[in-house]
């Protein structure tokens, strides 16, 4: 069994400095992902897109970063573990000009036995909210080790 | 412009082809601040034990987005509500990777429809796979 410390659970490490989205980071964003889209770019299209105005594509909402010392809290988890997928939920768009703030907690801790032995995965949720302490997103980034 | 009439289940999203190219996948990378070599480099990235360079987790996320959403088109309303992926298999640049969507549920109460996602390469293995859930106007 992974041997943790309970009170690790919903235990809040860490809520990161406010980032400003910039109009540049978007447009980097959506030339990286080969996004063409005109309701990231064109402020008509936008209009009559599903926010009705300029937004990020929806994924933009995993690209802000939470800190990966949390493993240093789960000794058994080694430094870092592997990606091994996400769980997201897009409340609000992220605009241009937002400033975006994580919290960040272990979501949970649990143990997996598969053909090639034990697998320990972390769960970290982030929420990200914006600069009107709205939620943008809920994101639970699902983290694998080999004990 | 897609409907909440006209997803039905059983319904099917592409295959649609994708060639990612290093360069791509480094774009990428670097645009999220996640420049470690297995991103990055093919030299780097076999240090790690990796048969060379591999698309970030998050990559392969968004691509699935934009797959669902490209499916919805810029108008009508619909937006996409959650996405949840699994990575199975590293996803490495300079191949031509498939992507695919099954309408599994849709529920007309709250006018959502639920897709199933993946990613395959060429030899049909898929590499990643997900839900997706859509809501269309009310």
């Amino acid at each position: 069994m992974v041997d943790f410390d309970p009170s690790l659970i919903n235990h809040i490490f860490e809520e990161t400095d406010p980032v400003k989205v910039s109009a540049e980071d978007i447009e980097k964003f959506c030339e990286a992902l080969g996004e063409s889209n005109p309701i990231y770019n064109d402020e008509q299209a936008a209009k009559k897109g599903p926010y009705g105005e300029l937004v990020a594509p929806p994924s933009f909402a995993v690209s802000f970063r939470n800190g990966r010392h949390f493993f240093e809290h789960i000794p058994r988890f080694g430094q870092r573990g592997f990606d091994a997928g996400k769980d997201v939920e897009f409340v609000r768009p992220v605009r241009a000009g937002d400033e975006i703030t994580l919290t960040s907690y272990v979501k949970e801790i649990y143990e997996k036995t598969g053909r090639s032995g034990s697998m320990v995965f972390v769960v970290i949720r982030s929420t990200l909210r914006n600069q009107n302490r709205e939620v943008v997103a809920h994101v639970d980034h699902r983290f694998m080790n080999r004990p | 412009m897609r409907t909440f009439a006209d997803a039905k289940i059983g319904d099917t999203l592409g295959p649609l082809e994708v060639f990612i190219s290093k360069d791509q996948c480094r774009r990428y990378a670097r645009s999220g601040g996640m420049d470690a070599p297995r991103f990055t480099d093919d030299e780097g990235a076999r240090k790690e034990g990796l048969p060379g360079m591999i698309l970030p987790g998050n990559m392969s996320l968004g691509l699935l987005c934009k797959f669902v959403t490209d499916w919805l088109g810029p108008e009508g309303g619909a937006k996409l509500q959650r996405i949840g992926t699994t990575y199975r298999v590293p996803v490495q640049p300079d191949h031509t990777i498939t992507f695919h969507g099954f309408i599994t549920h849709a529920t007309p109460e709250d006018r959502t429809v639920e897709i199933d996602v993946w990613i395959e390469n060429e030899d049909a293995e898929r590499l990643v796979t997900g839900t997706a859930t859509v809501q269309f106007p009310k």
